[in-house]
């Protein structure tokens, strides 16, 4: 089908999907659900070229996977424990600066003796000896948890796959240690239980994920190119900052900015104020140079909605992506 | 092209091992009991009605004993024989293949049924005009003798007897506990030191008092006692108790020792007689295996003894043995097998039941004929 929709997968529940919304709403791409509020089927409005499809996390991570649909928000530590060779089959468009959480080794505070994996790997090759049974280890993130032992020469434990409340199995003896998502540490130190040193297997966040092996016809690029444009407008928003200042001179102050604090000037320097784009972690210098050395009497700095360029990098990228995948 | 497998069944058959064809679908949770969880990455999984994980068959070893096992008295003698498909995920190459092989139980002749096994192990390759096989043999029961006779403290000999059969962790583990050599200063150094000589109910008394002085709730299955037990391991170590310079040498002037069965165990005899370490009893198992096969008509002299050499899985527990032919890829011979006395126990039974055996990689042998 030439022109079938872009299937877009957005969490059908909870602050994954509240945010998922807000980001969206941000972007210009606000999100509608069709019909009655317990749809599973949604659009954007002013985008016939797109559908929504309303999936848990885990969903749609499997079906990116599958290429059932195109794009997807969903949590990286997912991504890389259900889609085990997923730089080939998926792209991480974009992180979206929310759902935080870090996949983490946590083991009983009481094992004060274990410091490091190292330590875990001296106390699991002694365990079985001792007591008759491995070293068990209660996780869903089963393929992260097997993948990331191994790189620690960790051979002599067990798993007991875990759906829920994992932080309780040390405590209820149904395992000895966890791994599982953290993102403030309390629910960990509520059930006794510390992270070791070097065990956090993966820092966590929200993405945006293109899959390589759906077929995209001509209407879903369309769909994808205007979407990632967006994405990405509201992306360099809320990172730049516009800052305006009456400098003496304009063109030698664009060059100094751009080469002291990466600041460009998009509008180039035409007579009277000049305006710069400059990374919000650098405005404070910025400012502080435009008036001591670039002689401006008032600077202001403003937020930006969005920022779009005329080609979007992101979406070029994509795009060549899915044409190599074509014809490889 | 398939390899043709009815010679291979007449010369089990009137070996007089029986052929069982237990189930493709299996319980995956004993596979992961015995080899470990990495063993999951190579399961096809997959879960019955009532939720519990089954994987088709890795291998045929452990269903014939769980078939032995369900028909009778375990420590009963039978010996069978198998030849089907096996399913593990393979990079790059099928995830199905044919294995062959016997498992020979309850035969406390053990050094005799150690010599029948590799015997016949030699003249399936042989249907297959394999003529002049690599065999590599070795007997983790000499390693466990030469450390019993050291004087080692038990917990490193645990730690010695699990890395043995990978070369780089046995040498890491010599490394650490003969202590010294390793530039790292341990992290507590001044509680370690502390803790130097005191007994395991003094060390355990320090332990409660730290976790209580620091308000930790003690969770989980290991208990104050053990971590107590691993501060005081960490103390000796760090004041030099570990392996002793003797034993070090000796251990590493063991582990070089190899060439066929007779000039090792020439060599294994001085170095016996050197170190006055009284491992004659098994040096003569040894020896009895060697005239065993010389019986059966092995040219010794064909055979690569290794004393270091050992099959990675913790059920093998003696005499082990894998044959190669030119053709192999390294690491993939057509035949592997040995002794696993320990996984009967393991599965259940009560009583030790002496078990030998091999698989034939049916596959392997296709591949070198294509």
């Amino acid at each position: 089908m030439i022109d079938a929709p872009l299937v877009l997968a957005v969490p059908s529940k909870g602050r994954l999907q509240e945010n998922a919304n807000a980001f969206f709403a941000r972007a210009g791409l606000p999100v509608v659900q069709s019909g009655t509020e317990r749809s599973y089927r949604g659009r954007i409005a002013g985008l016939p070229d797109v559908e929504i499809a309303y999936l848990s996390a885990s969903e749609i991570t499997r079906e990116l996977a599958a290429g059932t649909v195109h794009l997807g928000v969903t949590g990286r530590d997912l991504v890389e424990e259900e889609v085990p060779d997923f730089a080939d089959r998926l792209d991480l468009v974009l992180p979206l600066g929310f759902g935080h959480a870090d996949v983490v080794v946590a083991v009983p505070e009481a094992w004060i003796d274990v410091r490091n994996m190292a330590d875990l790997d001296d106390v699991a090759a002694d365990f079985r000896p001792r007591h008759g049974r491995w070293l068990t280890v209660a996780t869903k993130y089963v393929n992260l948890t097997r993948r990331f032992f191994g790189r620690h020469g960790i051979s002599d434990y067990r798993i007991v796959e875990s759906l829920g409340a994992t932080e309780g199995a040390p405590a209820s003896g149904a395992a000895d240690l966890i791994v599982d998502i953290t993102s403030t540490g309390s629910t960990l130190a509520a059930n006794a239980l510390k992270v070791i040193n070097d065990g956090v297997i993966l820092r966590s966040e929200a993405h945006l994920v293109a899959s390589l092996s759906a077929s995209w016809s001509g209407a879903a690029r369309g769909a994808l190119r205007i979407i990632v444009d967006r994405i990405e407008a509201e992306a360099a928003g809320r990172s730049v900052r516009e800052v305006r200042a009456d400098v003496i001179d304009a063109e030698g102050a664009a060059l100094v900015a751009l080469d002291r604090f990466g600041a460009t000037a998009p509008f180039g320097t035409p007579p009277g104020a000049l305006t710069l784009h400059c990374q919000a972690s650098k405005v404070y210098a910025c400012a502080e140079w435009l008036r001591t050395g670039a002689g401006a009497r008032t600077v202001t700095v403003a937020k930006l909605d969005m920022a779009f360029s005329a080609t979007s990098p992101l979406a070029t990228r994509l795009l060549g992506r899915l044409d190599g995948q074509h014809t490889g | 092209m398939t390899v043709d497998t009815t010679p291979l069944r007449i010369l089990l058959s009137e070996a007089g091992f029986r052929f069982v064809e237990p189930p493709i679908l299996s319980d995956a949770t004993v596979f992961l009991e015995v080899a470990g969880e990495d063993l999951r990455r190579r399961l096809f999984m997959t879960s019955g009605a009532d939720g519990r994980e089954q994987c088709l068959r890795p291998e045929f070893t452990i269903p014939v004993c769980l078939h032995h096992l369900a028909t009778g008295d375990a420590h009963r003698m039978a010996d069978y024989a198998y030849l089907g498909p096996v399913f593990r995920h393979r990079a790059g190459e099928s995830g199905e293949f044919l294995q062959a092989g016997i498992e020979s139980l309850g035969r406390t002749d053990r050094t005799t049924a150690d010599a029948d096994v590799l015997a016949l192990a030699l003249d399936a390759v042989q249907l297959y005009n394999i003529d002049a096989p690599d065999v590599r043999i070795g007997d983790s029961l000499l390693f466990s003798a030469v450390i019993d006779a050291l004087g080692i403290a038990g917990v490193w000999k645990r730690r010695l007897a699990r890395a043995f059969g990978d070369r780089e962790r046995l040498d890491a583990t010599i490394e650490r506990l003969s202590g010294g050599r390793s530039a790292e200063a341990p992290a507590h150094a001044g509680f370690l030191a502390a803790l130097d000589g005191t007994d395991h109910d003094a060390a355990h008394r320090i332990v409660e008092d730290l976790l209580s002085i620091a308000g930790i709730r003690a969770v989980g299955g290991r208990s104050p006692g053990e971590i107590a037990d691993r501060f005081l391991e960490q103390s000796s170590l760090a004041a030099g108790a570990g392996l002793d310079a003797r034993a070090c040498d000796v251990i590493e002037r063991f582990l070089a020792i190899s060439g066929s069965p007779d000039t090792a165990l020439h060599s294994l005899r001085s170095l016996s007689t050197e170190e006055a370490l009284g491992i004659d009893t098994v040096l003569d198992s040894f020896e009895k295996r060697s005239e065993g096969l010389a019986r059966r008509g092995i040219d010794l002299a064909t055979l690569s003894f290794s004393a270091g050499f050992g099959r990675r899985l913790d059920y093998y527990s003696g005499f082990v043995f894998e044959i190669y032919d030119a053709g192999c890829k390294p690491g993939q011979p057509i035949i592997g097998g040995g002794r696993y006395d320990r996984l009967l126990p393991a599965l259940g039974a009560k009583v030790t039941v002496p078990a030998v055996g091999f698989a034939l990689w049916l596959d392997r042998i296709q591949e070198r004929a294509a």
